[in-house]
């Protein structure tokens, strides 16, 4: 009894922790934004926005990971979710904060995305050919359609999960079940058009069509290492000691493993694609990113987003060990952050990577807040799934030896 | 139920078993073997038989008068240039990937179920890529030459062009056959010692013991063949993706609207699965009534394959969106174009007909009575496998006959040469598929007698 109010507490303390951490980098961020500002010829509060988009892109991919993996588990339901079922649930249910931090992009719009400006739009006539899609007004709508879609199913399993926890009924598996499948469609769908709206028309003239997916797997992964790295912090507390055993990790590593090799199979095909083209539309996005200044980014992220991690999680030693585990996890999440700063910020630092203290604080702003409202859901529920039908044996026997 | 019982049933993943119970060792190795052994020559057989090798037949005749007259017999014209050799290549090739899929990714994956259909799926496979080997070689215009594809010391300096993809497909998809058949042969060895056993004619019990490799069943073999199965299986996994990774590079990599895209490595994986699914069932539902083999290949079996079905349809629907929304939200002329001449063109039909059989109608899966009924599920898989044929034509002919400039424009027709070769190497797999069921045990004896025993296992434990 007592250990479980230790893991409470310890939630508790943490939260405090991210939260103080969270307003502190919003502080500093929103001073370093305003002197910005300041500076000659700098358009008000448009270094500001950049640094919180990254920010933001990034801390949205994790709930929006947990909201996907939570369903895939769901439809497939293996074994490997009964440890990690709460903190992704706990992670989807962070969905509609991420909605409300969302506001400071679209009221800085124009200074984020040139089709957004009205100047830049009048001279350029591919520009001109999008307005049908890329407008202010259309954009926003649909960022409320892709929110309302997340939140909607979100709130959906968590009420059914809580349900079936206090009541033990069989149903809410049957529900839960039959809407992942229809969830994970509407999921894809909705991510796909996040990464163009959000990222990919940062360059309104470059399009790939495997954007979309690029950015679901960034998402997977990021939710997957995210889940291991907080287990791994919470596995000597009552009742997840319970149902920690290697067996466990070894699906939860493979499932990392395949993520890894999906990012890269994924990430290398476009690049593979683009540069055998070598169209004009196309490979200025490749020459700034992986051929100019910004190319000891792109070889980090290929040694250490796909090469380190795979020979790592190759081991059964590495992914039986949940402590190792969550190293390799702790890398990844990292590295995704990497990843999605080469994704972003060429757009607008075109020439070489730079460094702002801006982006430090805006991603330690809304990472303090997102971690610190994640803890708080993470605390309500008990952290594990008590009476699914499907891992009732499991926990019965832990309790039995 | 008692609460022993009940607590066992929850705890279990599978909600029914994967093989109907009552099965022993004895009757699992008495059914199989003797479709090959006992039964016989049936009617029905020969005169399956006799059509694959009448359609085998119309493949000589087409191949002879190919070599003798040349490509030109088929519709292929400037600027279509790769017309049904390539669309039926693409299709054959895509077929193999289940059989890849259910014998390796599923053996990594610790899938129970995969042990009943396996051994037919890998056949398939083989036949598969055997068909779709040939197109390339035919479609090269003089197959004789084809070993310049080779890198090999000659005194003509002549390399081939590494930046290619269709160089990287020789490679893909020989390697691909290589490991495929030795990961089939592998898996039978056992097997056909079981028949070589249990064969009564001195002949069949020769020509069974030399292609068992004088397998006794020892504990040293076991090991050995356990280890060489996953070995095995672990190279053919990424042969999964990479064989029709490099098979959509020969498009992707090119400047062809409609063809350079980013996504269509992915989406020609999971169509290659889609459709390979589909055949899977088209061949399983039938054959699984015909040889009574229904406890074995169960209802269940079905289910799950017309859900990966579903899922990889998805997965290429989604395919089918972005492109659609990327041409136009490219802003580019050509795309646009390419887009437009798809949806409405001249061959806007076929266009549409793909949507139908591809994405409309499979979405009937989602309902559970669907899934469970023989008839839908048949019909289905037919459709799809219209469906993912009028992909690839939509890709390879929709996007060739009318690039960038408009006063090279064309037409393509096929000739009635294009459906001989086409139907004549359904006449190959025809056979060869017919000669397998007879002369081979379809279903893995071995490892459907290991389930059997786990199920057991399981029995006595609760």
């Amino acid at each position: 009894m007592s250990s479980v109010d230790t893991a409470q507490v310890r939630i508790g303390r943490a939260q405090k922790r991210a939260l103080a951490l969270g307003v502190v980098g919003f502080l500093v961020a929103v001073i370093l934004g305003w002197t910005a500002s300041q500076k000659a010829g700098a358009v008000a509060w448009q270094a500001f926005v950049q640094s919180y988009i990254f920010a933001y892109v990034f801390w949205v991919a994790i709930p929006l990971g947990c909201l996907a993996i939570l369903m895939l588990h769901h439809l497939t339901g293996g074994w490997w979710g009964l440890p990690i079922r709460r903190i992704l649930e706990a992670g989807s249910r962070t969905l509609l904060l991420m909605g409300v931090l969302f506001i400071p992009i679209l009221a800085g719009l124009s200074r984020l995305y040139s089709w957004a400006r009205p100047e830049v739009v009048k001279d350029d006539v591919l520009l001109q050919h999008k307005l049908w899609y890329l407008t202010t007004r259309f954009f926003t709508l649909r960022a409320v359609i892709y929110f309302a879609i997340w939140v909607i199913l979100a709130s959906f399993l968590n009420r059914w999960s809580a349900e079936q926890d206090r009541t033990g009924d069989r149903r809410f598996k049957d529900r839960m079940e039959a809407l992942a499948g229809p969830g994970l469609v509407l999921w894809g769908l909705t991510v796909t058009g996040a990464a163009i709206d959000w990222v990919m028309s940062l360059d309104p003239h470059w399009y790939s069509t495997i954007y979309g997916m690029i950015f679901m797997v960034i998402g997977c992964l990021a939710a997957m290492s995210f889940s291991v790295v907080v287990l791994s912090r919470l596995s000597d507390s009552e009742p997840l000691m319970d149902c920690v055993q290697p067996k466990r990790f070894l699906d939860i590593g493979n499932l990392m493993l395949a993520f890894v090799m999906l990012w890269t199979y994924m990430s290398f095909s476009q690049f593979l694609i683009i540069w055998s083209g070598n169209l004009r539309s196309e490979i200025p996005w490749y020459q700034q990113r992986v051929f100019g200044k910004w190319a000891p980014i792109a070889v980090t992220l290929l040694v250490l987003h796909f090469f380190v991690p795979f020979l790592l999680l190759l081991q059964r030693g590495v992914k039986r060990r949940l402590h190792v585990l969550s190293r390799v996890a702790g890398l990844l999440l990292v590295l995704t952050l990497v990843d999605i700063y080469w994704l972003l910020v060429p757009s607008y630092e075109t020439l070489a990577p730079q460094f702002r203290l801006l982006d430090i604080f805006a991603v330690m702003g809304i990472g303090g807040v997102w971690l610190a409202a994640f803890l708080g859901q993470l605390k309500k529920l008990p952290l594990l799934p008590l009476h699914d039908p499907r891992f009732e044996g499991v926990l019965e026997h832990g309790h039995g030896d | 139920m008692d609460p022993q019982g009940s607590k066992n049933i929850v705890a279990s993943p599978e909600p029914e078993p994967i093989i109907r119970p009552g099965h022993t060792f004895e009757t699992v190795t008495d059914k199989i073997s003797a479709i090959v052994l006992s039964r016989g020559t049936t009617p029905g057989w020969a005169f399956g038989l006799l059509i694959g090798f009448s359609l085998l037949m119309l493949l000589n005749l087409v191949v002879t008068l190919l070599m003798v007259k040349g490509v030109g017999i088929w519709g292929i014209r400037v600027p279509t240039a790769w017309g049904f050799a390539i669309v039926n290549f693409v299709w054959w090739i895509g077929i193999g990937h289940a059989g890849t899929l259910i014998s390796a990714i599923l053996l990594l994956l610790h899938q129970k179920w995969r042990t009943s259909i396996n051994r037919f799926a890998e056949a398939m496979t083989i036949f598969a890529v055997m068909c779709a080997g040939m197109f390339p070689l035919l479609h090269m215009g003089r197959p004789w030459l084809f070993f310049y594809l080779m890198p090999y010391p000659n005194p003509m300096w002549l390399w081939p062009q590494f930046r290619s993809p269709l160089v990287w497909d020789v490679f893909a998809v020989s390697t691909y056959f290589t490991v495929s058949l030795l990961f089939w042969f592998v898996g039978l060895i056992p097997d056909l010692a079981t028949l070589r056993d249990r064969a009564k004619h001195p002949a069949v019990k020769t020509i069974y013991g030399i292609f068992s490799l004088g397998w006794r069943g020892s504990a040293v073999h076991w090991s050995r063949y356990e280890m060489a199965s996953l070995l095995l299986a672990g190279l053919a996994t990424p042969l999964v993706v990479s064989v029709h990774t490099v098979v959509s590079l020969d498009f992707a990599s090119s400047l062809i609207p409609g063809w350079h895209s980013t996504i269509f490595p992915p989406y020609f994986v999971a169509g290659a699965i889609y459709s390979g699914f589909a055949m899977v069932l088209t061949l399983a539902i039938p054959i699984r009534s015909v040889y009574h083999l229904e406890d074995l290949v169960t209802d269940r079996h079905l289910d799950i394959m017309a859900k990966v079905m579903l899922a990889t349809g998805i997965i290429v629907a989604y395919g089918y969106a972005t492109e659609t929304f990327m041409a136009f939200y490219s802003g580019s002329e050509t795309e646009r174009f390419m887009m437009m001449n798809r949806l409405a063109g001249p061959y806007a039909g076929l266009y549409w007909m793909l949507i139908a059989c591809n994405i409309v109608i499979p979405q009937l899966l989602w309902i559970r009575r669907v899934r469970r009924s023989i008839a839908f599920l048949f019909v289905i898989s037919l459709v799809v496998n219209v469906g993912m044929w009028l992909e690839r034509f939509v890709i390879v002919v929709i996007s060739l006959h009318r690039d960038f400039i408009p006063s090279s424009w064309g037409m393509y027709y096929p000739t009635k040469w294009d459906w001989a070769t086409y139907a004549g190497t359904f006449g190959l797999f025809i056979t060869m598929f017919f000669l397998f069921i007879r002369f081979l045990p379809m279903i893995s004896i071995v490892e459907v007698r290991s389930l059997v025993h786990e199920t057991n296992e399981e029995k006595s434990h609760s």
